[in-house]
């Protein structure tokens, strides 16, 4: 539809601001940043000696990674790579996929929740990103390439997420995650419905929270009707046909029912889970992934029956009511009923250590290695729409690796070496930050 | 043990952990649950790798416990099973004493967002020395058997930090018929909190006394002082009672005043107090005002004093270490936090690990072992969760280590107690086999199990 594209949609933004990006380096070719050049994406290298564990391909001993101009070029026991490419000798340690974190709200400050509104789909997270935020670093150098950065769970529809890549050190634009489809966040339960509540407003019950997202839906379908007839109407040629306002907000709604944004879902309890369910079926969109989702367990079915992923927590339970009936198994118990689970972190503490997360659903319930390292990696993509570019070792992905000491699913495993799109960011050995970038008086 | 020998040891418990740490991915077994054993009659633990904290490893060992106490550790050579024994079959097994958590608000807190669940603190005023967390401690609380069924069988409980003294910590363990039976020792230790959270400062509209650091010295400088001259009252008058002789009128006594009155074992040096700060100005002026009045200190925190840790390690005082979790500032490196204990225990200083937590107390040898990843030696990492904690409380004789004669407070596990893979098998709390189940358990059950 010409007015959406014309409107909001994320991807014509994206290419603006790669067209800015490329004023920005024309203008800057008289001072070009070293650091910038050389995290262009053009390295080539060789990992060897490695212990792989690849998300998608099991573990290879003794394997090697070539990596090419951003990209996995070759893994396995052996690759051929050109003699003349830098070899790094990984001694037999663990190398990884990089982390993503499927839900996170750093280098947002507190600008997280407009919640002067319980429905403001037209915020867009980008707006509020701070790059310079010290904890991307801290992300990167707990292992985490990638994150997606959303909108808290104060509105019952948020706002529009971003995708970043950790390449801290690097300007704004060069975060984002190029290709990244958009994501929406919706909320439920307690917290749209305390924070409106306490103000006398709607919805200061689950009734009040799942009517105005009705409502909000209902408009959204009217607006794309009104829309829908006037382009109708130009297409015929008629030349006194006035066009209807256009209205952002509503705009978001519609390429939300268009399928043109993953649907993000803070929601903890199964009866909401069904609801929400409900919903997206009655206006026609699918929903991505629940978020949280504490009591997957108890109705996996359903998630499995519409291919909603969960983004969940390991093991936090008992901070409200709605998170009552958490248990470490959860995890687990709906992976094994089918549903693809990814171990988020919520918390610019947490992201520093998903590895020991990711790590206890081997303790509550016996996932495998295996299985672990894909609810760190390849879900956790996937919730993110971003799975046929990272989330593995795999051959033309993104070079978002991580070498680790010690072993990646323990309490002793900690990022040495972290790579993304092939070039180096964050080296535990350096001093200072452990950055190429930053070495100097820290 | 000579110092060469202690080093060789240190480095082949850290050789033992990077071990676990390279294993490919253990059985991760759930704990069968079988019927509780007799406490009534000996129970042999055989078979087993136990790390005594005290005297090392022994591979293939006995533990047997009876009457609720370590009665044999040994190797299976040395310690002969009773013959009436139960026995526990810990081949593959790890075993060692239950893990003492130095600050917890177990029994305070059930639900964070639901204020009626909460004691955690009162707010009302900063001086609350006569608040007793056993008065509030909730032993059936649902947050308990989800901690012991990792293997924490002994903790702090404290309020909540938010007043500079905000009542007296009780010692518990997380297993027993009632909270008269849990609550070990009451009124255990006096936390003097100073990180600045105390100050009464939230906006100009609202702050009152004290909004400042000042203020918050101030106010506890006089509560001491008036604690004092509330024992010279008190000590005058029981030289006059004493004095007065058949036929003289009584002196009459002072009124009494619960709060002061609350202040005078720490005054006199009987119990310790815990001085909770993060910076090193707030360390430095908190333990200056600890020194004034003569009290027994245990710091707690320091989190963000890594530039006075040498002058720290001249105090000769314990450290409940903080949470490694906090966040470094903003110009420190990544790893600023998590290196902490390693660069305590590195000065000699005597530390002990806490969650500070409720509902994840169960986590508390995570922060230990992701210490060890920091450069703490494991073995220090193991006595700052068992030993240290101890002997900072008091409780050495009872507890912290797999010894003859101490409360048999023993786990069984699958592996490294450090790890976070590492299923816990089995519980005992002073002799008594606890069951593996809690809330979550059951829940899991349930819906594993629902039409």
């Amino acid at each position: 539809m010409k007015m959406i594209s014309a409107a909001s949609r994320l991807r014509p933004r994206l290419c603006a601001f790669a067209l800015l990006l490329a004023c920005c380096t024309a203008a800057a070719a008289q001072q070009p940043s070293s650091y910038a050049a050389t995290h262009a994406g053009k390295n080539e290298f060789v990992i060897k000696n490695a212990t792989l564990l690849t998300a998608t391909h099991g573990r290879v001993e003794h394997g090697s990674v070539y990596v090419k101009d951003g990209k996995i070029v070759a893994f396995g026991a052996s690759v051929a790579a050109p003699a003349s490419a830098p070899v790094i000798d990984a001694d037999g340690k663990y190398v990884t996929p990089g982390i993503l974190d499927p839900h996170s709200h750093m280098a947002l400050g507190d600008d997280i929740n407009e919640a002067t509104s319980p429905v403001v789909p037209q915020m867009m997270m980008k707006d509020a990103f701070d790059y310079n935020d010290k904890s991307i670093y801290r992300a990167l150098a707990g292992g985490v390439t990638s994150s997606l950065l959303l909108h808290g769970s104060a509105d019952m529809i948020g706002g529009q997420a971003v995708v970043i890549k950790n390449k801290y050190g690097l300007d704004r634009d060069q975060l984002l995650f190029p290709g990244a489809p958009p994501s929406i966040k919706f909320a439920s339960g307690e917290n749209p419905k305390r924070v409106f509540g306490d103000r006398k407003q709607m919805p200061s019950t689950r009734m009040g929270n799942f009517a105005v997202m009705r409502e909000a839906f209902t408009q959204a379908r009217e607006y794309q009707r009104q829309w829908d007839e006037y382009n109708e109407k130009v297409k015929k040629g008629d030349k006194t046909a006035s066009a209807p306002k256009k209205d952002l907000k509503l705009d978001a709604l519609v390429q939300v029912l268009q399928g043109k944004m993953l649907v993000q879902i803070h929601c903890y309890r199964a009866d909401e889970f069904l609801t929400e369910i409900a919903i997206a079926n009655e206006f026609g969109y699918k929903i991505r992934a629940f978020h949280h989702a504490l009591e997957a367990y108890k109705v996996p079915e359903a998630l499995v029956k519409n291919d909603i992923a969960i983004a969940t927590f390991a093991d936090w339970w008992g901070y409200k009511y709605e998170a009552w009936d958490a248990i470490p198994w959860n995890a687990v118990l709906a992976m094994k009923a089918g549903v693809r689970v990814a171990i988020k972190s919520d918390s610019d503490d947490y992201m520093r250590r998903l590895n020991q997360e990711a790590a206890k659903t081997m303790r509550y319930g016996g996932a495998t290695e295996d299985e672990a390292m894909k609810m760190l990696t390849i879900n956790p993509a996937w919730i993110m729409g971003v799975q046929d570019m990272t989330g593995s070792i795999d051959v033309g992905k993104d070079a978002d690796l991580v070498l680790w000491d010690g072993y990646p699913l323990s309490t002793y495993g900690v990022p040495a070496k972290v790579w993304i799109d092939g070039d180096l960011y964050f080296d535990r050995s350096l001093p200072g930050l452990g950055m190429p970038q930053f070495q100097e008086g820290q | 043990m000579p110092r060469t020998a202690l080093r060789l040891t240190l480095f082949a418990l850290l050789f033992a952990s990077a071990a676990f740490a390279q294993q490919k991915t253990p059985a991760a077994k759930t704990p069968a649950a079988t019927p509780a054993l007799d406490p009534a009659r000996p129970i042999a633990i055989t078979g087993g790798k136990l790390l005594t904290i005290t005297h090392g490893t022994i591979d293939n060992g006995v533990l047997v416990i009876e009457n609720g106490k370590i009665a044999a550790v040994g190797a299976a050579s040395s310690v002969k099973v009773p013959a009436n024994a139960q026995v526990v079959d810990a081949k593959g097994m790890t075993v060692y004493p239950g893990l003492i958590d130095s600050e917890t608000h177990l029994g305070l807190t059930e639900i964070s967002a639901e204020k009626n669940t909460n004691d955690l603190v009162e707010t009302s005023d900063e001086i609350m020395p006569h608040m007793h967390v056993a008065d509030a401690f909730h032993a059936e609380s649902a947050l308990i058997p989800v901690a012991r069924y990792n293997g924490i069988t002994n903790a702090i409980v404290a309020p909540d930090s938010k007043d500079t003294l905000p009542g007296q910590n009780s010692f518990i363990q997380l297993y027993g018929a009632d909270a008269s039976a849990m609550l070990l020792i009451r009124d255990i230790a006096l936390p003097l909190n100073f990180t600045g959270k105390q100050r009464r400062n939230e906006s100009f509209a609202t702050s009152s006394y004290p909004s400042t650091r000042m203020g918050m010295a101030a106010q506890l400088r006089q509560a001491f002082t008036d604690a004092q001259g509330y024992a010279a009252k008190w000590e005058e008058y029981n030289k006059k009672k004493a004095a007065a002789k058949p036929g003289d009128n009584p002196p009459s006594p002072p009124s009494r005043d619960l709060k002061l009155e609350a202040l005078l074992p720490y005054l006199a040096g009987k119990k310790p107090v815990v001085v909770k700060a993060e910076e090193p100005n707030d360390v430095e002026t908190a333990f200056a005002l600890a020194q004034e009045f003569n009290l027994r200190v245990i710091l707690n925190g320091l989190t963000h004093s890594q530039a006075i840790f040498d002058k720290i390690a001249s105090w000769k005082v314990p450290v409940i270490v903080g949470s490694i979790y906090d966040e470094p500032k903003e110009w420190q490196r990544y790893d600023a936090v998590y290196r902490v204990p390693a660069e305590l225990s590195k000065l000699g200083i005597k530390i002990a690990f806490a969650s500070f937590e409720a509902h994840q107390v169960r986590n508390l040898p995570y922060a230990a072992g992701f210490a060890v990843a920091f450069g703490l030696p494991y073995d220090e990492a193991m006595k700052a969760l068992t030993l240290y904690p101890a002997q900072i409380w008091g409780v050495d004789d009872q507890l912290g280590s797999l010894d003859v004669g101490k409360s048999a407070n023993v786990v069984v596990a699958s592996g490294d107690p450090l790890d976070v893979k590492t299923v816990v098998q089995r519980v005992f709390i002073q002799g008594r086999d606890v069951p593996m189940t809690n809330r979550q358990t059951e829940l899991r059950d349930h819906y594993s199990n629902r039409p």
